[in-house]
C-alpha cells in the first residue's frame, strides 16, 4: 500500500517540512536524533497536527489542509509502537493486547489474538502484569497491542533503543517475520542504519526537519553524497542475493547476485532463501590486478564509477560489479598511487568475515 | 550592613513597646446586643480596651476556660451567677447595668402586622418560613423567647420551626437579609438595623426582666484601668450613649 | 460516660453523615472536572480559577457561610433561581449544611486529584487514542483507574472535612436540631449548656472514631488501587 505524506509543522525553534511517498513493506525513516523523524510519526498518527500538509495511506486521505480533513487519531487505525512501550500499568498482558480490539468494529478485525501471540511468542506472558516484564517482553507485546487493533498502518518509534544488544536481535527477528507474515504496511524510524538496512525496503533520510533522499535502500546506501548522513563508518552497499549452497565442511555459504557471488560464513539460512547483504565500504579493498596469493575469499571484478571529492584522507569509491553498485573507503593516497579513475577496470576484494552476523539478513 | 541592623532594632524595639502598650489596655467581654453602644462608648475611655462581643454564653464559657477577660457583661443574670458561683467574679464589684426590651421583627419591606398575646398566631404567621433567634438553650436572648412563647401558649407550635443562631445579632441579620420572616431580637438591636421592622414588642410580663449585669473578672485587679472602666460604664455620659440606643439604665 | 447514646445525640451522628457523603458524591464530579482542567490545560484565567477554588482553605469559613447565605439563601440571586426551577432549597435544610461543606472540602479533594493527575504519563493516553479510544473512553479506561488513589484521598479529605464542618454551616443554615445540627454544631451547642460537658465529651469520642474509620477504608481502598497500577510486586 502506498504512503503519502507531506508536511509543515514548527515546533519551537525546529522546523519540519518533509515530503515522501512509498510503497514498500517497510519504510524507514532515518536521520541522527532531532532530525523530525519522531515528529513525522506523531503527525501520522494525529498525535499531533500539521500547519499544512497532506498524510494519505492508499486512497485513505488522514488529513489534508486544503480539503480540510483531519481524521482525529483514535479513528485513523494507525498502530504505534512506542520506543518505551507504554503499555498501560493497570492491565495484565492480555488486556493491553485487547485494549485496541475492543475500538475495532467486527468488519475491520483482520487481527486474532492467537495468531498474534503466536507470532510473537506472548504465550506464557498473558497473564502478567507490564511490570514483571523484561524490555524484550514489553516490545513484544507492544508490538502486539498494536497490531491486534488492526490498524492500516503500523508505525515503530525505534523499537529497539531501549534494549541491550542480545535483545535488539531478538525483536528484531520478531519484526522481520511481522514483515514477512502480516500483510500491514510497517514505517519504521531508526538511527541505526543496520535495522534500517535488515528491514526496509524504501529509505527516507531525514536531516535537520527536512528528506535528504528517499528511495530504495539500496540505491541510498550506495550513493556517496549520502554517506555523511548515514554516517562515515557505516555507509555501504547493500546487495539483495539468494542462497545457492550450503558448504558444511568450511561453514560458508555462497550467495548468489547479479555480479557474481559471495562467500559468507556461518549463514543461518537454506538454500534458495533470499538474504539482504550489507558490505560496509570500509572493508572493500581495491586492486587494479586480479589478486592471487591472497586469503581474501571475494574478489569481484567491477569498474569504477565515481570518485568522492570530500576533503580528508580518506575517499569513497562506487564501483560497478556487472550492474551491482559497491563501495570502497580507501586512502586518497592509495587512491593516487593506483590512478584510480571513473571507467578504470578494477577488482574489489570483501573478506568473508567481514560480513558478519549483523550485516546479513532476510530480505 | 550596620544599617539594617540598626533598623532592625529599632524595629524590635518599637513593637515591643507596642506590645507594652497593648497590655497597658484591658480586655472586655460584652454581650453581642451590646456592640453599637458600647463601642461608642469606648471611645471615651482614657485608654481604650479590647472588646470581644459574643453571645453571653459562649463568652462565660471562654472566661471559665481562663481566657484573660477582666470586665464581663452578659445580656442576662444566669451567665453571671455561673461564673460567680464558680469564683470567677471580683466580689463586691456585680452591679445590673441595663435593661432592655424583647421584640418580634420583620423585614423591613414585610407588610406584616400582628399583636402579641397569649395564644397569637405565630406559627400561622411565619408561613412556610422560620424563627429566627439566638440559641433558645444558651443564649440569653433565645432563652428569653422562649421563656416568653411558653409563657404565651405559642412553644409548642414553633418549637419545630425556629432558625437557631450561635448570637442575637446574627438572627438579626438573617431577618434583615430576608431570609427568615420573623425573629426575636432585643428593641436595641431592632434600632440599630434599618432593613428591619418592629411588628411588635413582647409583653412585659411574659418573659424574665432582661437584666444586663456587669462585673470585673476575678483575674482583674481591685483598682486599675478596668475598674474604671467599670465604672465608667455607669457615668452620666455613658447612660446618655446607652439610652440613645434604647437600653434602660439601671441604678 | 459510656452509656448508650441519646436519641438527639444519635441524630446529629447520623445526620453529620448523611451531610458528609451527600456532599462528597455531589463534589465528586464538580472537583474532578477542575481538577482535570487545572492539570491538562492551559486557557486564560487559570490562575484566577487556582486561587478561587482555593478561597474555601484560606477564608474564615464564616465568611465563606455567609457568601452562602448572600447567594444561596431563599432571597439569593442562585438560591431564587434553584428553588424556582428545580424546587431546591438550601436555606435552614440538610441541604444547606452540604452544601457548606461540599464547599469547604473542595479544595482539599481538587489538590489530591489534581496531584494525581499530573502524575499520569500523559503517554499513555496518547497510546490509548492511537488503539481507537475516543476521549471518553480515555478517560474512563486510563485517566481515572490511573489517578484512582488521588481521586480516593480526595473524597476522604473531603469527608473528613465534612464531618468536622462548623463556621460555615452556622452561619448558613443556623443550628437546627434534627435539619442542620450535624456533629460540630451540637458538640458546640452542648458545651455552651452548664453541664453538658459530658455530653460533649461523648459526641467528641463519635466524631474521632468515625474520622478513623473513614481514614482505614481509604486507606485500604488507596493501597489496592496502588497495588493494581504498581503491578503486584507492591
Amino acid at each position: 500500500m502506498r504512503i503519502d505524506v507531506d508536511v509543515k509543522k514548527k515546533l519551537g525553534r525546529f522546523r519540519l517540512r518533509a515530503a515522501f511517498s512509498g510503497e514498500a513493506a517497510v519504510t524507514a525513516l532515518f536521520g541522527r536524533s532531532g532530525c523530525g523523524k519522531s515528529t513525522i510519526l506523531n503527525l501520522v498518527a494525529g498525535l499531533l497536527r500539521p500547519e499544512r500538509g497532506r498524510i494519505a495511506i492508499g486512497d485513505r486521505v488522514l488529513y489534508d489542509s486544503a480539503a480540510g480533513i483531519d481524521v482525529p487519531a483514535e479513528k485513523r487505525r494507525v498502530g504505534y509502537v512506542f520506543q518505551d512501550g507504554l503499555l498501560l500499568p493497570h492491565l495484565s498482558v492480555r488486556q493491553n493486547l485487547l485494549y485496541g480490539r475492543f475500538f475495532t468494529l467486527p468488519g475491520e478485525r483482520w487481527a486474532e489474538l492467537d495468531k498474534i501471540v503466536a507470532l510473537l511468542d506472548l504465550a506464557p506472558l498473558l497473564e502478567r502484569r507490564p511490570q514483571r516484564l523484561s524490555g524484550g517482553e514489553k516490545q513484544r507485546v507492544a508490538i502486539g497491542r498494536a497490531l491486534l487493533a488492526s490498524p492500516r498502518l503500523l508505525l515503530m518509534d525505534e523499537p529497539l533503543a531501549s534494549l541491550d544488544a542480545a535483545r535488539r536481535g531478538e525483536i528484531l527477528y520478531y519484526i522481520e517475520r511481522l514483515r514477512d507474515e502480516v500483510s500491514v504496511p510497517i514505517v519504521y524510524v531508526s538511527h541505526e542504519i543496520e535495522e534500517v538496512v535488515r528491514l526496509a525496503g524504501h529509505m527516507v533520510l531525514l536531516s535537520d526537519g527536512e528528506v535528504a533522499a528517499s528511495g530504495p535502500v539500496h540505491d541510498l546506501m550506495s550513493r556517496i553524497e549520502l554517506r555523511n548522513l548515514i554516517g562515515r563508518y557505516e555507509g555501504g552497499a547493500v546487495i539483495e542475493t539468494k542462497v545457492v549452497a550450503q558448504d558444511l565442511r568450511t561453514g560458508l555459504a555462497r550467495l548468489a547476485f547479479a555480479g557474481g557471488a559471495l562467500l559468507v560464513p556461518d549463514v543461518d539460512a537454506l538454500v534458495g532463501e533470499p538474504l539482504r547483504v550489507r558490505i560496509r565500504a570500509r572493508d572493500v579493498s581495491i586492486a587494479i590486478e586480479q589478486p592471487r596469493g591472497v586469503s581474501v575469499l571475494n574478489c569481484l571484478p567491477g569498474r569504477v564509477v565515481q570518485i568522492g571529492a570530500e576533503p580528508g584522507a580518506s575517499v569513497d569509491v562506487r564501483l560497478d560489479v556487472s550492474g551491482t553498485p559497491l563501495l570502497a573507503r580507501i586512502t586518497r593516497h592509495s587512491a593516487e598511487r593506483l590512478a584510480l579513475e571513473p571507467g578504470k577496470d578494477v577488482w574489489a576484494m570483501v573478506k568473508a568475515v567481514s560480513l558478519d552476523r549483523p550485516s546479513v539478513g532476510y530480505a | 550592613m550596620k544599617n539594617a541592623y540598626a533598623k532592625f532594632l529599632a524595629i524590635l524595639g518599637f513593637s515591643l513597646l507596642c506590645a507594652a502598650a497593648q497590655a497597658q489596655s484591658t480586655i472586655v467581654f460584652a454581650a453581642a446586643s451590646l456592640k453599637n453602644a458600647l463601642d461608642d462608648i469606648a471611645a471615651l475611655a482614657p485608654v481604650k480596651p479590647t472588646i470581644s462581643y459574643g453571645a453571653s454564653s459562649a463568652l462565660a464559657k471562654q472566661i471559665e476556660a481562663s481566657a484573660p477577660a477582666q470586665v464581663f457583661i452578659s445580656a442576662d443574670l444566669d451567665w453571671m451567677d455561673y461564673l460567680e458561683r464558680r469564683k470567677l467574679i471580683r466580689e463586691g464589684t456585680r452591679r445590673n447595668l441595663l435593661g432592655n426590651k424583647l421584640v418580634l421583627i420583620a423585614p423591613a419591606g414585610s407588610s406584616l402586622k400582628a399583636g402579641i398575646g397569649p395564644g397569637f398566631p405565630l406559627a400561622q404567621l411565619l408561613g412556610d418560613g422560620r424563627l429566627a433567634t439566638a440559641d433558645p438553650q444558651s443564649v440569653p436572648a433565645g432563652r428569653y423567647t422562649k421563656a416568653a412563647l411558653e409563657k404565651l401558649g405559642v412553644w409548642d407550635s414553633v418549637a419545630g420551626r425556629l432558625a437557631p443562631t450561635a448570637d442575637v445579632r446574627a438572627a438579626l441579620a438573617l431577618v434583615a437579609r430576608g431570609e427568615a420572616p420573623l425573629g426575636a431580637v432585643y428593641a436595641t438591636d431592632a434600632a440599630v438595623e434599618p432593613k428591619v421592622r418592629v411588628v411588635a414588642a413582647f409583653p412585659d410580663g411574659s418573659h424574665p426582666a432582661i437584666v444586663y449585669p456587669a462585673a470585673l473578672t476575678s483575674s482583674a485587679p481591685a483598682t486599675g484601668i478596668a475598674a474604671d472602666f467599670l465604672a465608667l460604664l455607669s457615668s452620666p455620659r455613658a447612660r446618655g450613649i446607652f439610652e440613645k440606643y434604647g437600653f434602660t439604665p439601671l441604678n | 460516660m459510656f452509656d448508650a447514646l441519646t436519641p438527639s445525640e444519635i441524630e446529629a451522628v447520623r445526620l453529620s453523615l448523611k451531610v458528609a457523603a451527600v456532599s462528597v458524591a455531589a463534589s465528586l464530579p464538580v472537583g474532578f472536572a477542575l481538577a482535570w482542567l487545572l492539570a491538562r490545560r492551559s486557557f486564560p484565567g487559570k490562575t484566577l480559577l487556582d486561587a478561587v477554588v482555593h478561597l474555601p482553605l484560606v477564608l474564615p469559613p464564616v465568611v465563606v457561610g455567609y457568601f452562602l447565605l448572600v447567594l444561596f439563601g431563599r432571597r439569593g440571586p442562585i438560591g431564587a433561581w434553584l428553588e424556582q426551577t428545580f424546587g431546591l432549597i438550601f436555606a435552614f435544610r440538610w441541604t444547606g449544611a452540604a452544601l457548606a461543606c461540599a464547599l469547604m472540602g473542595l479544595p482539599l479533594m481538587v489538590r489530591a486529584m489534581r496531584q494525581s493527575l499530573e502524575a499520569i504519563d500523559r503517554r499513555l493516553e496518547s497510546a490509548a487514542a492511537t488503539l481507537g479510544a475516543g476521549r471518553f473512553w480515555v478517560l474512563a479506561s486510563v485517566t481515572i483507574p490511573l489517578s484512582l488513589p488521588g481521586i480516593v484521598t480526595g473524597m476522604l479529605l473531603s469527608f473528613a472535612r465534612s464531618l468536622g464542618e462548623f463556621g460555615a454551616t452556622i452561619t448558613f443554615v443556623s443550628n437546627i436540631p434534627g435539619e442542620t445540627q450535624t456533629l460540630p454544631l451540637a458538640i458546640y451547642t452542648y458545651t455552651q449548656v452548664p453541664g453538658g460537658d459530658a455530653q460533649a465529651m461523648r459526641l467528641c469520642v463519635m466524631a474521632v472514631l468515625l474520622s478513623l474509620a473513614a481514614l482505614l477504608v481509604s486507606e485500604i481502598v488507596v493501597r489496592r488501587a496502588n497495588r493494581r497500577i504498581l503491578g503486584d510486586a507492591h
